[in-house]
């Protein structure tokens, strides 16, 4: 977002009677697919601001939103729809069984924290593979999940564990196949532990995108979305056709969260209302 | 186009018998069709029919069919070369038999003014992609003096082992791209299948871009189902076709999907949505 975007968009969610100035009150959702965003898609709009304008699009939700901004999500009706990590990161994931011991408590209390504020997800990683062999990686996390599951079965909240790129944006993470992250669903095997299926990573390093969703639907908790490449809108500019996407994900039966992870270079807003237009199936 | 192509061409234009007007397109990108995907028309009928939609080319038909379509001034812009998807170049005791079909086509079809003809792979049946690859280059190293001598370009296809042609061994384009890179002839390239590569390995737009040098010719389908390329499947046709104009890239790109509707409806969609 440059620093005109961003005074336009401020303008136009400042002046409350005005939200015909980004478009008048969006279009009614047929709302079959429950969508959400992440913040990063729109821009460095003021937290309150982007609540505001998310729910007034017809979101259900924000992901990775930290925990002191939860009360502002409540205020507008809006859900915690993926809590993020806890006790480990990205690069340094549940795939090494010497740093489980460690990842545990502050994992278990931000599950107990989310489940209570009533967040449906709660998201893990499986860190990069430093020299790992797959095979030993799928081991350990499919042992860390299993140490964590009877929890999130007690509270009712799902742990998606998360592919990414490994070819783009992730170098070396290890979770970065359907096929890897499923194997370790399977070991896993409880209704409260699935995958985060991110459609634009799994773009980058797969394709196939519609049977590989139809394939693994039971063991995908949560969608993330981008355009590719760029990670940008979801539109017609970039190579994904998200509509017949979004209407494959209904089709399976999916009942979980479908959100917007991508980097805006148009009107955040503007882009927003298009994006969530698009999935509305 | 060589002399007697043109001539053949400008016969067409300058007879009654010409197609009927053709729609006009801004044609920086030279459509094609694969002639399977259209059987029941007959070849007049395609070819009719292609001309008036503005396509350039027809793919994947025999000697005695050139000059149908040539007549309506269509390009028959990829003719068998040597091998079969199953028995191909992977294979050393297939060398023999190979070098000699490529010899005949790459022949006849610079005489009739045909830009490419297509080689395959064959299928793994063990054979470590290691050897399969180096097999490929000692193939391809016989033949491509020929290609290059009659100027026609002969094109290594690419294809989904995962749900169409089990066990196919060009079926990532890393693969196919290190074969050219060995072979290292402006006369050897890649038949880039973007329905294919989706299947297999997805990030069209980006690796079309890394790889442009190594292909010589596209394919098209819808994914899932190798249908229509509309707004029903998976990728957005547009701006894949888009990118590859913006990378200055001459050769043909035909469409290889068989429509659920209408077929006419079909390919006219198909050429309006990668006319960019």
């Amino acid at each position: 977002m440059t620093r005109r975007t961003f005074f336009r968009a401020a303008g136009a969610v400042g002046s409350l009677g005005l939200a015909g100035i980004s478009g008048a009150q969006p279009a009614p959702r047929k709302g079959r697919l429950k969508q959400c965003a992440t913040r990063g898609c729109f821009g460095k709009m003021p937290f309150e601001d982007l609540c505001r304008e998310a729910a007034r699009l017809g979101l259900k939700g924000i992901d990775l939103v930290g925990e002191k901004d939860w009360p502002t999500l409540k205020k507008y009706g809006l859900l915690s729809s993926m809590v993020g990590s806890a006790g480990h990161s990205l690069s340094d994931g549940i795939n090494r069984k010497e740093r489980h011991g460690q990842i545990e408590p502050p994992f278990r209390a931000m599950l107990e924290k989310a489940a209570a504020f009533g967040a449906p997800n709660i998201i893990v990683l499986s860190g990069n593979r430093r020299g790992l062999p797959d095979e030993e990686g799928a081991e350990s996390c499919a042992a860390f999940l299993n140490r964590v599951k009877g929890l999130a079965e007690d509270k009712g909240i799902t742990i998606c564990l998360e592919l990414l790129n490994s070819k783009v944006n992730h170098p070396d993470y290890q979770c970065d196949h359907t096929a890897w992250g499923v194997g370790v669903m399977k070991r896993v095997n409880s209704p409260r532990v699935k995958l985060l299926y991110d459609i634009y990573h799994m773009q980058i390093m797969e394709g196939d995108i519609i049977r590989t969703i139809r394939e693994n639907i039971q063991y995908i908790g949560h969608f993330h979305t981008a355009g590719n490449p760029g990670r940008h809108e979801i539109d017609s500019s970039q190579e994904l056709n998200y509509r017949p996407i979004a209407q494959a994900v209904l089709d399976a039966g999916f009942t979980g969260y479908f959100a917007h992870e991508y980097s805006p270079v148009k009107d955040p807003i503007k882009s927003m209302d298009e994006a969530i237009a698009i999935c509305d199936v | 186009m060589n002399r007697r192509t043109f001539l053949a061409g400008a016969a067409v234009l300058g007879s009654a018998q010409a197609a009927p007007q053709s729609i006009p397109r801004k044609g920086r990108l030279k459509q094609g069709v694969a002639r399977w995907c259209f059987n029941k028309w007959s070849l007049e009928e395609l070819a009719k029919q292609s001309a008036r939609l503005g396509l350039k080319g027809i793919d994947l038909i025999g000697p005695d069919e050139w000059p149908v379509v040539q007549k309506y001034g269509l390009v028959p812009s990829m003719v068998s070369g040597g091998g079969s998807i199953a028995e191909g170049l992977n294979r050393k005791e297939n060398h023999d038999k190979i070098e000699k079909q490529m010899r005949e086509n790459i022949q006849r079809a610079a005489a009739a003014g045909v830009p490419n003809v297509i080689t395959f792979s064959g299928n793994r049946r063990g054979l470590s992609d290691q050897e399969g690859l180096e097999n490929c280059v000692i193939g391809l190293d016989r033949v491509k003096a020929i290609a290059e001598d009659k100027g026609v370009t002969i094109c290594l296809e690419l294809l989904n082992s995962k749900v169409n042609h089990k066990d196919y061994q060009a079926d990532r384009t890393g693969w196919g791209a290190e074969v050219c890179k060995r072979v290292n002839s402006p006369r050897v390239k890649l038949l880039y299948d973007i329905y294919h590569m989706q299947i297999m390995e997805g990030d069209i737009i980006r690796t079309i871009r890394e790889n442009i040098r190594y292909i010589g010719h596209f394919h098209t389908g819808g994914n899932p189902g190798r249908h229509e390329i509309d707004a029903t499947q998976e990728l957005n046709y547009r701006p894949i076709a888009e990118a590859i104009v913006a990378l200055n890239f001459t050769g043909y790109f035909s469409h290889e999907f068989t429509p659920v509707g209408d077929p006419a409806r079909a390919l006219e969609q198909a050429v309006e949505i990668c006319d960019v």
